[in-house]
């Protein structure tokens, strides 16, 4: 049971991920436009995020057990309340940033223009990157738990980076061809907030669940 | 110095086609936005672009004749001025073959034509290919066509949104805060005109939409092509719902030294689909799913969807 729920919210955090990012796209097409510049930032972005997550979580696996607990509550926390600004406040804040960097027609000649990559780039972080990069930290943090629990480190490794990808593929789907034909951007951003929460919390309490001692 | 590091970097300047073969001919780019095909055969250069439903006639034009309007939806845009006779400034989103700018400079040679276009070889094959020459009267700027829009304060008369790759719409060029933001950018007596597809879902939440932001909205329909054109303005009076308030369409057609007749053009005028219509779903910023509505059938006959005509599956 432990292990079911466990890969279960794996799974959830790869959907969260990845259907985040469509519904990112969402987001900057009202003021970007729907261009392939729009989409490398995008793809930047959660890469990047992806990458950085990896690495601080792999940091927080080796830490202490007392003080990795509280940075991981800590991590939560931030990614929480960053996804809640970007599921609020996202509007506001592009309608801000496009034209701050974009301001008028003259710059606009080239959809290459310094302005436009600049805008996408401060819009993908300030939006995007730091949700991503909190929920990515929770990768090697799984991989540290299964592997305690007795799995090769490397099969462990496997095993959960696969069914996280699963977890994105299934959000890619999910989101594209069910849930953005059906409801509002704005609701599904405030789903993906309340989502988040309840899976981080119960990822959260299910690491700090003693090992077996069977398995030591 | 952070815009210096990255310009190069994500530079989306392509080289410029190289010169037009001589005699007939076919060639495929892939562009940016677009997988096109240009074909000249005799005397008419046909741009086409690729989509996973066959090939989209974008624009044509017949060397022979520069003025005369090959796409049939093309002519329709010119029931405008049923509605505004005189467009002194006009902006068209999506260039396609520039099928509509030779006859409108020409008919109207002082009046600005400002176009905006998103993808750069689109630009650049109308003018080695199809052979569109910009001037200062007709003006083309690479950007985002929403993009544009809320940034410029120009008040036009006529603005035209005819934006399409191949089958594929930009869903935030089809929503009521975009059309709110096209509404604003109208002068007193200023038309929108869309360029819409029927026979899908979509058709009517366009309708929908529209009818959302503007005051009057009325439906022409060019014979066979799958196209319908609205035209929607902000004011209540006179009725534009009414023929007898539009402007003479054989006066009209005088300006246009034989090339076009707004009286058989008049004669495209339909009812909107009010029963549909009703029922269907104002797209908005936040909910805008029009890749699938464009799927959907309608129980209404369905012709080809199209910029133009479907080519080939």
């Amino acid at each position: 049971m432990t292990l079911f729920l466990f890969y279960a919210i794996v799974v959830v955090l790869g959907v969260l991920s990845m259907g985040f990012q469509m519904l990112a796209s969402r987001l900057l097409s009202p003021h970007y436009g729907s261009t392939i510049v729009e989409w490398v930032w995008l793809i930047s972005t959660f890469l990047a995020a992806f990458s950085t997550g990896s690495m601080l979580g792999g940091w927080i696996s080796n830490v202490p057990v007392a003080r990795r607990q509280r940075l991981q509550v800590a991590t939560a926390a931030i990614g929480v309340a960053a996804l809640a600004v970007t599921a609020f406040y996202s509007t506001p804040m592009l309608d801000w940033l496009e034209l701050k960097f974009i301001p008028d027609v003259s710059q606009m000649n080239d959809q290459s223009a310094a302005g436009m990559n600049e805008a996408l780039l401060v819009s993908c972080l300030g939006l995007f990157f730091v949700p991503v990069t909190a929920l990515s930290s929770f990768g090697p943090q799984c991989v540290g738990w299964l592997a305690a629990r007795g799995t090769p480190s490397g099969q462990a490794s496997g095993v959960v980076y696969a069914v996280s990808t699963l977890g994105n593929i299934a959000g890619v789907m999910l989101t594209v061809f069910y849930l953005i034909p059906h409801y509002r951007v704005s609701h599904l951003m405030y789903g993906w907030l309340a989502v988040a929460a309840l899976s981080l919390t119960a990822l959260i309490l299910l690491l700090r669940r003693p090992t077996p001692p069977s398995s030591q | 110095m952070l815009a210096l590091a990255l310009t190069p970097v994500f530079a989306a300047d392509a080289p410029p086609a190289p010169a037009a073969p001589t005699g007939d001919y076919v060639e495929n780019f892939d562009t940016l936005y677009n997988s096109l095909t240009v074909q000249r055969l005799g005397t008419m250069v046909e741009l086409r672009a690729r989509s996973r439903r066959g090939e989209f006639l974008e624009s044509a034009v017949d060397q022979a004749d520069p003025l005369k309007l090959v796409v049939e939806y093309t002519r329709t845009l010119y029931a405008a001025a049923l509605f505004q006779p005189q467009p002194k400034r006009v902006l068209i989103i999506g260039l396609g073959g520039a099928g509509f700018h030779r006859l409108f400079a020409q008919t109207w040679p002082d009046a600005l034509l400002q176009t905006v276009e998103l993808d750069p070889k689109v630009f650049d094959l109308c003018q080695t290919r199809l052979g569109f020459k910009p001037t200062a009267q007709t003006p083309v700027t690479i950007a985002d066509g929403r993009m544009f829009v809320k940034r410029d304060t120009t008040q036009w008369d006529w603005l035209i949104l005819d934006a399409f790759r191949g089958g594929y719409i930009p869903p935030h060029l089809k929503t009521k805060e975009f059309y709110q933001e096209c509404a604003a950018r109208l002068s007193d007596r200023g038309v929108f005109i869309s360029n819409l597809h029927e026979g899908t879902e979509l058709f009517y939440s366009d309708i929908r939409t529209i009818q959302s932001v503007f005051s009057q909205v009325v439906l022409f329909n060019p014979p066979d092509s799958g196209n319908v054109i609205a035209f929607a303005v902000n004011y209540k009076t006179p009725a534009i719902t009414d023929p007898a308030h539009w402007e003479n369409a054989a006066g009209l057609t005088k300006l246009f030294k034989g090339k076009l007749d707004l009286g058989y053009v008049s004669g495209e005028h339909i009812p909107i689909p009010d029963q549909a219509v009703a029922t269907a779903t104002v797209l908005t910023d936040d909910f805008a799913p029009v890749e699938f509505q464009n799927v959907v059938k309608s129980n209404n006959e369905t012709k080809v969807p199209s910029g133009g005509t479907t080519i080939a599956p």
